[in-house]
């Protein structure tokens, strides 16, 4: 009596290899494409209209300049190293954080400078930034 | 004696169900974190910036435009003259009006070439561009 319930079961049962097979087959392929991504940060800029009337509305004294260029940065008319550049922006910052930064880059310099710049007033907490071109 | 036949029989018939269900997980869980819309150019190297913010929410109107150390310009992979840019910005400009504009510039693009496409965004009245930096690298690489 108990054989021939068992005998039923079995034929009920599905072949399961084909579909583990195939299942590991997925799995494996999934498991093989997934790549990971870098978490990417958005900086974000005002880029001014070639006509710069808009912009000098702020007041002036609340403008600050930082010069790009293809082998450093200038504050105030003065080089600065970006360890440096650092410093002076949080001191700046620590003023106000309201203060309108302009950056202007030189043609020749290379887009990750910018981006370090961009990356410092990000960490001090400057918020208002143009982007302009020399 | 019949018992210890049953027990051996049995013990060779591993129950495959708890298996199946465990690999059906993994496989839906791939499935549905599996990004297909990988577009980006792996070529482009894009600098650090740790301090910046994290966008969450992405606005799906965004336009990524491409720039790599070349200073080429490419959407979605495709690679566009400045004119042909141009085109497809003011079109898009009249059909959705203001967009945001994400640039991935590579590292080692010169800022001539990302001035370039800015520029094309200001003369279509798009003056708010977000550029990609790494906040965080991906640790398998």
């Amino acid at each position: 009596m108990k054989k021939r319930v068992r005998r039923k079961g079995d034929a009920a049962a599905l072949e399961m290899t084909p579909m583990i097979d195939v299942v590991f087959q997925l799995l494996i392929f999934f498991i093989v494409t997934l790549k990971q991504e870098d978490i990417l940060s958005h900086l974000d800029v005002s880029r001014p209209s070639p006509d710069p009337t808009p912009v000098i509305e702020n007041d002036i004294k609340d403008l600050l300049t930082v010069t790009v260029h293809r082998y450093g940065y200038m504050l105030k008319g003065k080089n600065r190293t970006l360890s440096q550049l650092e410093r002076d922006l949080t001191r700046l910052a620590s003023f106000s954080t309201n203060v309108s930064v302009i950056i202007r880059c030189t043609a020749d310099s290379q887009h990750a400078r910018l981006v370090e710049v961009l990356n410092l007033c990000a960490k001090v907490g400057l918020k208002k930034l143009s982007v302009f071109s020399m | 004696m019949p018992r210890h036949k049953r027990a051996k029989s049995e013990g060779s018939q591993v129950d495959m169900t708890p298996m199946i269900d465990v690999v059906f997980q993994l496989i839906i869980f791939f499935i549905v974190t599996i990004k297909m819309d990988q577009e980006i150019n792996e070529d482009i190297r894009l600098a650090k910036a740790e301090h910046g913010p994290v966008i969450e929410n992405e606005d799906p109107r965004t336009m990524v435009v491409e720039i790599n150390k070349k200073g080429w310009i490419s959407i979605h992979g495709a690679q566009l003259s400045r004119s042909k840019f141009t085109n497809i910005m003011a079109a898009r400009k009249r059909r959705l009006g203001q967009f945001p504009v994400l640039i991935r510039g590579d590292l080692r693009a010169e800022h001539k070439d990302i001035r370039a496409v800015m520029d094309i965004c200001a003369q279509m009245g798009i003056w708010r561009l977000n550029f990609a930096a790494i906040k965080q690298e991906a640790t398998n690489k």
